[in-house]
Formats: structure tokens, sequence, C-alpha cells
């Protein structure tokens, strides 16, 4: 799995390539530690290059959610694939996020007050 | 086996030169790898040196010009040791001893003519590190290899105090192992410019009066507390800087010397490469303890299933459990209150100790709450939810499908908590997935609700509840099993009973698969109702 990186404004875009399972999330969550290290607490994940998520990758967004929370910061998801929506509705965790179709919507979101 | 001997000849500077074939000829004349003695006293071939029974022999080869050991001409071969010397016309040679393991004696056998005190220091370097280096080799913990790299530090250096400093997998230094001298108190300290100038550039530092000394001036109370004298070197092996070594004392006590500082470099790189060996047999050490924590997980795992499914005539029921070899937390269970069958399929999120701990966690939960007497389904999905959500700092979350089944009537009352959904084989065979409410997995929301649905099970219509480790099993192409590739295994499958129902999904994931190992465990469970006219 590959983690990019884009600064817009406040926002961090972070936009993972490849699978989220238990073998690459260890990474995507010491990734977000660290931009939450960093005081990014405005963070959009772009979903548009992900093709399969499993419950490793939903714990890490949950993670991401309460941390994001706490700092009273934003977190809004972006370009999920069917398979990958699928995952977070079956878990019922869908109505945790904000969701918008892509990542520029999802910043615009992010970055209101 | 070699020999490093000494060559002095007269009007010529000495040479030492070490022999390394078993057998050779010394003598003007001598080529390699024989011994060159370039005098004319000297005959051409004059003397042969051989190894025997570990040791070196010497054997004069001419007949007119004799060969002497310590001043006495032999006339047979004699062995020779270190200390000796052998005279042949005008040149002398000394036997030093092997190389590396006897500079002691060298020095003793060369005597105080030939040495210089840069000699003499030389000899007693090669000798302390080689005994660092055999006292090295006997340990065996970290902890204990880095007090005795300190221990020697201190033997032969004497500091008042030492630290060593090793990275972590963060790649940050931290303390590792510290020692002082009696008469000082306190922590032992590095300034982080010593660390910066020492790991960070991994060069030695050698600062002979800390306050004075312009790279550090400046710098808030410098290195240890109230010290003067400071010695630094890293720790280098072939993959780059593993850690340092600083030892210090007042510059009153001790000032530390260049040579003092080339002594610790050459400690330091001995000790590096142990360091290095020891730390990764540590490692290996630990990788086998979290393996006997996985496997200490598989067995809490299929201990807490049920050993003895409920046997009813109205029911025909078969479940199993496939193991990820890095263990998931699925679950399934049943509990049998009078005319309800209640049962549960869970997949527990996280893997290992943490996941299996929960799996229990949440079992008992099942269990406990649906013996509340008269609860209603959704109720107790709610009494498990706000438990699991209790102290969840690490965010595990269960997703499951809690329901109970009326024996006598067929009827089904079915719940979700962020599970995939059920599958339902109608008597002829055509398959549904059965629509319930949905509702957020076990442990994320306190306040979440539940929701139950109901529907009837007609005789010999069977329920089939899963986990993903059906669904998401990869080939080893990377290729998804997918929910179509079950329906089909459904349908393939021997007819009749859950037990073949079940045994042929199992068999059709795993050929799909073809040895590629499992990501997450595989649960079934098959509820077949054959009503109150079992046939």
């Amino acid at each position: 799995m590959q983690i990019s990186n884009t600064k817009q404004g406040v926002v961090v875009i972070v936009a993972p390539v490849g699978r989220i399972d238990s073998t690459t999330s260890p990474a995507l969550e010491a990734h977000l530690q660290s931009l939450a290290r960093a005081g990014e607490h405005r963070v959009v994940i772009d979903f548009s290059g992900v093709d399969y998520i499993s419950s490793a990758g939903l714990r890490v967004m949950l993670t991401l959610a309460k941390r994001t929370k706490e700092a009273r910061g934003k977190v809004a998801l972006a370009g999920l694939g069917d398979s990958v929506r699928q995952v977070f509705e079956l878990a019922g965790f869908l109505p945790l996020f904000s969701v918008e179709a892509t990542a520029e919507m999802a910043a615009a979101k992010v970055s209101a007050a | 086996m070699s020999l490093r001997v000494r060559v002095e000849a007269p009007g010529a500077p000495s040479v030492d030169s070490v022999i390394d074939a078993a057998d050779i000829v010394i003598g003007r004349a001598a080529k390699p790898p024989g011994l060159l003695v370039a005098d004319s006293s000297v005959s051409r071939q004059h003397a042969r040196m051989v190894t025997r029974d570990g040791g070196w022999w010497i054997e004069a080869l001419s007949p007119t010009n004799p060969t002497f050991v310590n001043r006495f001409p032999i006339d047979a071969p004699r062995e020779v040791v270190a200390g000796d010397v052998v005279q042949m016309g005008q040149a002398s040679i000394h036997i030093l001893g092997a190389p590396g393991d006897s500079a002691d004696r060298a020095e003793s056998a060369v005597g105080a003519s030939a040495s210089s005190p840069e000699d003499a220091r030389q000899a007693a370097r090669l000798r302390t590190l080689n005994e660092v280096h055999r006292a090295l080799a006997t340990a065996i913990s970290l902890t204990g290899l880095l007090d005795l790299i300190l221990e020697r530090c201190f033997d032969v250096l004497r500091p008042e105090e030492g630290i060593i400093l090793l990275r972590n997998q963060a790649g940050d230094l931290v303390p590792a192992a510290s020692r002082q001298g009696k008469a000082v108190g306190g922590n032992v300290f590095v300034s982080r410019r010593i660390i910066d100038e020492v790991a960070g550039k991994g060069r030695s530092a050698l600062v002979v009066d800390a306050a004075i000394d312009e790279r550090f001036s400046g710098s808030e109370s410098i290195i240890f507390s109230g010290v003067r004298s400071v010695l630094a070197a890293p720790l280098n092996d072939a993959e780059g800087i593993i850690g340092m070594i600083a030892l210090s004392s007042r510059a009153a006590v001790r000032q530390f010397s260049q040579h003092d500082l080339e002594m610790l470099e050459s400690l330091a790189s001995a000790a590096a490469l142990r360091v290095r060996n020891v730390a990764l047999a540590e490692e290996a050490a630990e990788r086998k303890v979290l393996e006997r924590e996985l496997a200490l997980a598989h067995d809490m795992q299929m201990s807490m299933l049920p050993r003895h499914l409920p046997d009813r005539p109205e029911i025909d029921l078969a479940a199993s459990l496939t193991p990820a070899r890095s263990v998931g937390g699925d679950l399934y269970d049943f509990v049998l209150t009078g005319d309800r069958l209640w049962f549960i399929v869970g997949d527990v999120s996280g893997k290992g100790v943490a996941a299996s701990l929960y799996m229990a966690v949440t079992k008992t939960l099942f269990r406990a709450t649906v013996q509340i007497d008269g609860i209603d389904l959704a109720e107790a999905l709610g009494r498990m939810n706000r438990e699991l959500c209790r102290d969840n700092d690490q965010m595990i979350f269960v997703t499951a499908l809690v329901g109970h089944l009326t024996l006598s009537t067929g009827q089904v009352a079915l719940a979700d908590a962020g599970h995939n959904p059920a599958v339902l084989i109608s008597p002829d065979g055509a398959l549904s997935q059965v629509a319930i409410p949905k509702a957020i997995a076990f442990g994320v929301l306190e306040e979440a609700q539940f929701t139950e649905g109901r529907f009837t099970l007609l005789q010999n219509a069977t329920l089939l509840l899963f986990t993903d480790g059906a669904t998401d099993a990869r080939n080893p192409a990377g290729d998804i099993f997918g929910e179509a590739a079950l329906d089909a295994a459904i349908t393939a499958a021997p007819k009749g009973t859950s037990a073949a129902l079940v045994a042929g999904i199992i068999t059709a994931v795993e050929q799909f698969s073809a040895g590629a190992p499992p990501e997450d465990d595989l649960t079934l469970l098959a509820l077949r109702y054959r009503g109150d006219d079992p046939s």
C-alpha cells in the first residue's frame, strides 16, 4: 500500500492506494497518528485508490474518528468504491462519517468551520 | 596457523613479517612465501621452518653456515616459541608468536630496546581488545552484554561515569545501560550535542575540558553533571549507527587523551557487532513469545466454542470455525432456553490475544444476557453493546448476528450488529438474503439501537450465518471468493444435512484459495428446521 498526502488549505487529504487489510493497516494507522502529532486534525481520507478494506482497516477509521473528535477536528471520507462502501455499510459505520463523492468536496466540508 | 616474526639485520630497519605457509625457507634468496633475510652473511637458503603438532619448528639447511636458537647452534629440528631469538650470520629473527593473541609476549620478547612507548601502548591495547572480545562472546543477554562493555571500559579507561545509548525501533537513541564510579551520584546524562556529533555524524568525540571546548561551549549542563572530560564513540556496524557509548570524568580526577579515544573506538567497534547479534537473538526470542501468544489465543478461541451442539429433533444444526493463522476472533454459540434456541455468530476486529479476549467476553455476555428471563432480542443486543463499549480504548469492535428460533413454530427473530447478512435456503433450494434492519457493530456507540427482524422457517428450510472469512477468501492471484461464489457453493453442496452443507462450503472456499493462507477466520453456522415432523 502506498499513502500520499496533500495539504489543501487547513485540510490534509490522505490517499492510500491498494488494500487496507490487517497487513497494511498498521502503516496507515502510524501515518494518521503522525499527522495527529503534527496537529493535523482536519483530515480527508480519499478511498478512490482503495479496492478493499477489512475490519482491521475499519478499526483504523474508527480510531481516526475518535481521535479527531477529541481534538475538535473533522474527518470526511471520499471516493468510496462499491466494495469499500459496502464494508462500511455492513458494519453500520457509514452514519459515523461524513461521506462525499470526491476529495475536493470532502475537503470543502472539512475546512468549513 | 601463522606466526609473527621480526627480522633484524645490521644497517637495515627491522621488519615484522607474518609467516602463513606451513613450510617455508629462510635465507638471502628466499622467495615468497619464504622469509627473505637480506644480509650477505646469511646463506641463500639458510634454514627452514615448518609447523608440526600446533607448534613451529626450525631446521638448519646450510651445512657450513650454522643457525642458532637463543645463542645455541642447532643440529636437529628444534621447536621455537614466542620469545625465542633465531640467529643466522649477522641477522636475528625474533619469534613474536601468533598474530593477535600474544602481543604481551611479543612485548617481552622484543625487549625494551626495540619497543617505543607507542609500541607498548598498541600492545596493551591489543591485549585488552582480545580480552574484551573473548569476554563479550560469553554474554547472552543484551543487558548483560552492555553491562560487560561498560565494565571493561571502566577497567581500561577509568572514567567516573559511562553510558550506552541504543536506537529503539522508532530510531530514537535511548539510554540502554549506565555505570558510575563510587564517588559519583545522580543520573548519568549525555548532552544532545554530543549525541548529535557522535551518533548523528558517526564521529567519535574527545572533549578534554567541556567548559572550554568550542564545539560544546554555551551548551547547557554540557554532558554529565559537573564533568569536564568526555570520551564518546559511535557503535557502528555494517547497517549503520546502532548507538553510542560515552565515558566521562571530572577533569580534576581524570582527563582523557587521544589515545584513550582510540582505545574507546576500538572497544566500540568490537562491541557493536556483538550488540547487534545479541539484539537480533533477543528479537527472535520475542517473536517466539509472540507466536506462543498467538498459539495461546488460538487455544483459548477453540476452547470457547461449544463442544456439543444442542440436539433436538426439531433442528439439524452444524457449525464450523476455521481459524486463520494469525488468530482473529470469530465466535459462535448456542443457548437453549425452554422452547427457544438462541444463537450468535460474531467476528471480532483485530488479531491475537486482545481479539480473543474480546471474543471470550462477547460469548460470555451473550450467554448471560439471553438467559435473563423474558428478555427481548433487541434489548439483549443493546445490553451486550453497552458492556462492550466500556473501556474500549483500543476501538475493538464485534460484528454479529444474534437471534432465536422457536423450536415448536419455526419462528425466527434475528438482529444485526454490523454483520454480513444471513442467507435463507428455502426447502426447494432457492437462496435469498435475509433482510433485517441494519445496525452498527458492537463496541462503537454506547447509545446504539438494535432492531429485530422476524420471519418463519418452513420445514426443511435452512438459515445460514457466516463471517467474512467465507466471502473475502482470496486465491494466490488475489481474486476474492465473493458472494456469488458462496451462493454457488451453497447450491452445489450435497443436500440433506446441515453438516454436508457446511462441509461443502468449506471445501469450495479451500479449493478456491488454492493454498493461499486465509487472512480471516471462516465461520459457518447452518440451522435447518425440521419442524415437529422430523423426516
